[in-house]
């Protein structure tokens, strides 16, 4: 019997799905590795265990530091040495997706490379598929000139070989330096083959053949998603209320209601000076995006979400955003657990994040409930501003900032800060801005879900991406301070795919 | 009627969308647009679909194939009216709060989809063209014999004369048919184009989410026919002391149902073919699984977890009628909508239930042992029951379901274990106890 719901298997796979090789296709400058590391952020959050092999490094690492690949690298009528060099690449590669596969229970590979010929593709899909592997191809094909260049602005100008030139003349030039390294692309027409083709980055889509399993099917979803807009999300804790018992859904208490006041002023306040901040280093003076509210059914996230509501915001309840059911166990001391569901303790300190407490909710199936909020999360147009429970809090800050599952239980969201999630090229950054003024006993708030402390793995675990948490409040805070301004919080997944940003595939 | 904004980021207006069908005759439009709005209705948002084929037979109930002669004048303002009628049937009905209106014809040319955007975008309605095209004259003949020769257009003719009559009226419109985008003209619409039943996709402009979210649902059908079975765990301990929720172990007769849930089973698949099973990750579910032959895969979802009766969970009915009179009451008054304290309602567990949905679109051969809110949310999504009916739908217990779904609705096949078992069926506005089902109850 699988144990936990989004079908793993004990081997840790996806039940109904084999494994997969992505096969990215497309050439530089068409946000192939934008793709790679959003779907790879999406996959890893559910559950599957995903990995990006970028050819590019094969290929770096093969000709060293400094050194460059021969001129006539990617041309069709290659010379030998040349055609033997690209081989001995792939083949490292490839055989590292391999093992990875086969000895590490990996189950998504994604493989970054520019695969221009249809012969080429054909002869990897079969390759994969020797190896028991199905492939999925994902084209991202660019004709729209805007797009390229903004692309080749964003990305490449910071090679040392555009230094000092003119933005513009620096992204004509980058693309024109493609178009004579990589002289033949053909585009995906290939009928026997699995694939997607996403057109100026998601204008438009071709799917063919690709019905062939669930993971696919996700994967594909997600993609006609993923949104290229520029827009915020912040996140809040919902105020206080007269009573914490789960069942009891209580109304926010007095310090409850002066909160939410204290959060909206803060929140209003906020945008305006952002949007002056922008208008002082030159931006126009545009109206700020409309900004979209989504509570829980809660009725304290409902509640906190009023003052907002009578100023004319529009304000969606979720009742997939309800906070983490905490079961049976939830009046319990961490004692009356131990002795009552010994074995339960067990489990759970070895997976806190995939084991459920009797009648409870576990990490992991909140984030599957929470899966289509995420999902119309990344469609949004509007700003959105959360008021959830922590639990819930956690769960969707994990998917926005690349958060390891590990993590997840233990990430904390004092009362008095909003947190603000901005999109950048590749990995999303965010700010925590201070609300002054609250009593500070109801800042910590939330009592643990269920009272088991996680077993601090911290030491022995390498530092995780993303972050530890957005404030460490466990301290008991000095004298409260009035106001603080906004600060950044450092997301270290997005060192994982920095040397990406000057890679000139 | 386009979403007002002002500058302090409040916005008023919601989504509007119109989904224009397009593609030739016998080429499962309507089999698309009756899934679509059955889906959505499911999930609490306001459908319609608009059917210009009934328009145009108020007019000429029985046309031959000349009158769809494009040369035909006559004809051809008859059919234009007709469009012309239920499109503004279909404004009407979005101004009194409709959400996806859906508009089945073939619209088959680009002038008459120009014409259809400009009617409708000009009301600030977002509009989302369907195709549906396929070339396999097999398929097209094989649609036409299962559901056009029983179209009212034909009554009382002879099916292979009625046949070919259609085959004729499908070539009219193959005379000026343009799919769409063809000519690379149309690159300004939004667009979803199934090509051969979904081997080929092209989506084009998709804007929001509720859009992207009926186009994932209809790349998800697929038309192969299939079965889906229904199943309540065995009657469980607390089933016997009239108690909801909770999470307690089978009863004897629970037990026995367990047992005899493979043969039954056995019986109503007719063969060894193995059933994938979805249970809930409730302790009575799983047990009545448990014997279930060892080939068959099994899987537990949370989401198929019983309705949360929060503060009111382990309780009889009695005893919420007695702590909370007041809630008891409007359960039955709105029962659909009535969430517990601290719990859920109906709309809740469907909205939970949802993607449950989308992978039984997608899934051949899945039998569900779930929970009696549970099923009756699955239940009603099939049978297409209304919001005040399917939270009332008798679901007895020791009872296997087969739901066979076809082109117009959905065959329902049920196999009783023949052991007894308490019902924990109430009436509505009835006693506090668990009854017997009326029998015009549906299942």
């Amino acid at each position: 019997m699988a144990p936990a719901q989004l079908y793993s298997t004990m081997s840790g796979r996806l039940f109904h799905s084999g494994r997969i090789a992505i096969v990215m296709v497309g050439l530089p400058a068409r946000g192939k590795t934008h793709i790679c590391v959003s779907m790879a952020r999406y996959l890893s959050w559910l559950g599957v265990k995903t990995r990006i092999f970028h050819l590019g490094d094969y290929r770096r690492a093969t000709v060293g530091q400094g050194g460059h690949v021969p001129q006539d690298y990617f041309y069709p009528n290659a010379s030998p040495s040349s055609v033997m060099l690209r081989q001995k690449i792939l083949k490292k590669c490839r055989e590292d997706i391999y093992a990875w596969l086969n000895h590490e229970n990996g189950q998504v590979a994604i493989y970054d490379a520019v695969n221009p010929t249809a012969t080429g593709r054909r002869a990897l899909a079969k390759e994969f598929a020797k190896h028991d592997v199905q492939t999925l191809f994902i084209e991202s094909f660019v004709d729209d000139q805007e797009i390229l260049k903004e692309n080749a602005r964003n990305v490449k100008i910071s090679s040392p070989d555009f230094h000092g030139m003119d933005p513009d003349e620096a992204a004509q030039r980058y693309l024109k330096r493609i178009e004579t390294k990589i002289p033949v692309f053909e585009t995906m027409q290939e009928e026997e083959l699995n694939y997607v083709r996403m057109i100026n980055a998601g204008q438009a889509f071709f799917y063919n053949n690709v019905s062939f399993n669930y993971l696919s099917h996700r994967i594909v979803f997600y993609l006609t998603n993923l949104h290229v807009k520029f827009r915020t999300t912040f996140f809040v804790r919902a105020g206080t209320a007269t009573e914490e018992d789960y069942k009891a859904d209580a109304p926010l208490c007095e310090e409850g209601w002066a909160y939410a006041h204290t959060m909206t002023e803060t929140l209003l306040r906020h945008r305006e000076q952002e949007r002056q901040a922008a208008i002082e280093q030159g931006g126009s003076d545009v109206p700020l995006r409309p900004l979209t509210i989504w509570t829980s059914t809660r009725m304290r996230t409902i509640q906190t979400a009023e003052p907002l509501r009578e100023m004319g915001y529009k304000v969606r309840h979720r009742s997939q955003m309800s906070q983490i059911n905490p079961g049976v166990c939830e009046k319990l001391s961490e004692r009356a657990i131990r002795s009552l569901y010994p074995e339960e303790v067990e489990k759970h300190e070895l997976d806190p994040y995939h084991h459920r407490y009797p009648r409870a909710e576990s990490y992991h199936d909140l984030a599957v409930r929470l899966e289509p909020i995420i999902l119309e999360l990344e469609r949004e147009q509007n700003d959105l501003l959360i008021i959830a429970h922590e639990s819930v809090l956690r769960v969707l800050y994990s998917y926005l900032m690349h958060c390891s599952t590990m993590e997840i239980p233990k990430l904390k969201f004092p009362r008095d800060e909003i947190i603000e999630i901005i999109p950048a090229a590749y990995q999303n950054e965010a700010k925590r801005i201070h609300i002054p003024g609250l009593d500070p006993k109801m800042i910590p708030g939330s009592p643990e879900d269920i009272r088991i402390r996680v077993p601090d793995h911290s030491a022995q675990l390498p530092p995780i991406p993303g972050m530890s948490s957005p404030m460490e409040m466990e301290a008991a805070s000095p004298e409260p301070v009035l106001t603080r301004p906004p600060e950044k919080i450092v997301n270290t997944a997005k060192e994982m795919v920095s040397d990406k940003v000057t890679d000139e595939d | 009627m386009a979403p007002r904004r002002n500058g302090v980021g409040v916005q008023a207006e919601d989504t509007r969308i119109c989904v224009v069908m397009v593609g030739l005759p016998a080429r499962g439009k309507s089999y698309i647009a009756q899934k679509a709005q059955r889906y959505l209705k499911w999930l609490s948002i306001p459908a319609a679909t608009f059917n210009v084929g009934n328009y145009r037979r108020n007019n000429a109930p029985h046309p031959s194939a000349d009158f769809f002669d494009t040369n035909n004048a006559e004809g051809e303002r008859k059919r234009r009216a007709a469009a012309e009628a239920a499109v503004k049937d279909m404004m009407k009905w979005f101004k009194s709060g409709g959400v996806v209106g859906i508009l089945d014809a073939t619209n088959s040319t680009k002038e008459r989809r120009e014409w259809v955007l400009d009617r409708i975008k000009g009301e600030g309605v977002e509009v989302i063209f369907v195709e549906s095209k396929c070339d396999d004259e097999e398929l097209i003949m094989a649609n036409i014999r299962d559901v056009k020769t029983t179209s009212p257009d034909y009554v009382g003719q002879d099916p292979e004369q009625a046949a070919l009559d259609f085959r004729n009226r499908i070539r009219n419109y193959e005379k000026v048919y343009k799919s769409i985008n063809a000519d690379g003209d149309e690159d300004h619409l939004t667009y979803l184009k199934i090509m051969n039943v979904g081997k080929q996709v092209i989506i084009n402009r998709i804007q929001d989410y509720l859009q992207s979210r009926i186009v994932y649902y209809l790349m998800n059908l697929h038309i192969r026919t299939r079965s889906v079975w229904l199943s309540r765990h065995g009657e469980s301990m607390l089933n016997l002391e009239g108690r909801i929720g909770g999470d307690a172990d089978l009863s004897h007769r629970g037990e026995e149902y367990a047992s005899k849930l493979p043969e039954l089973v056995l019986e109503s698949v007719g063969s060894d073919r193995p059933l994938t099973v979805w249970t809930s990750t409730l302790k009575r579910t799983i047990a009545t699984a448990r014997h279930l032959p060892k080939h068959y895969n099994q899987l537990q979802w949370k989401a198929l977890d019983e309705l949360d009766a929060g503060v009111c969970d382990g309780m009889t009915y009695q005893e919420i009628a007695d702590l909370y009179p007041e809630d008891f009451q409007a359960r039955d008054a709105d029962k659909y909508n009535y969430r517990y304290r601290g719990g859920e309602s109906y709309r809740d567990v469907v909205i939970r239930l949802e993607p449950i949905i989308m992978e039984l679109e997608r899934s051949e051969d899945i039998l569900i042992i779930s929970h009696q809110a549970v099923i009756r949310c699955i239940y009603a999504y099939f049978m297409q029951k209304t919001q005040e009916e399917s939270p009332w739908v008798p679901v007895p217990l020791h009872t296997l379901m087969k739901l066979t779904p076809r082109a117009y609705g959905t065959e329902v096949q049920t196999y009783k274990a023949n052991i007894k078992a308490v019902s924990t069926w109430r009436g509505k506005g009835s006693t506090a106890k668990h009854e017997d089902p009326k029998p015009e109850g549906g299942v």
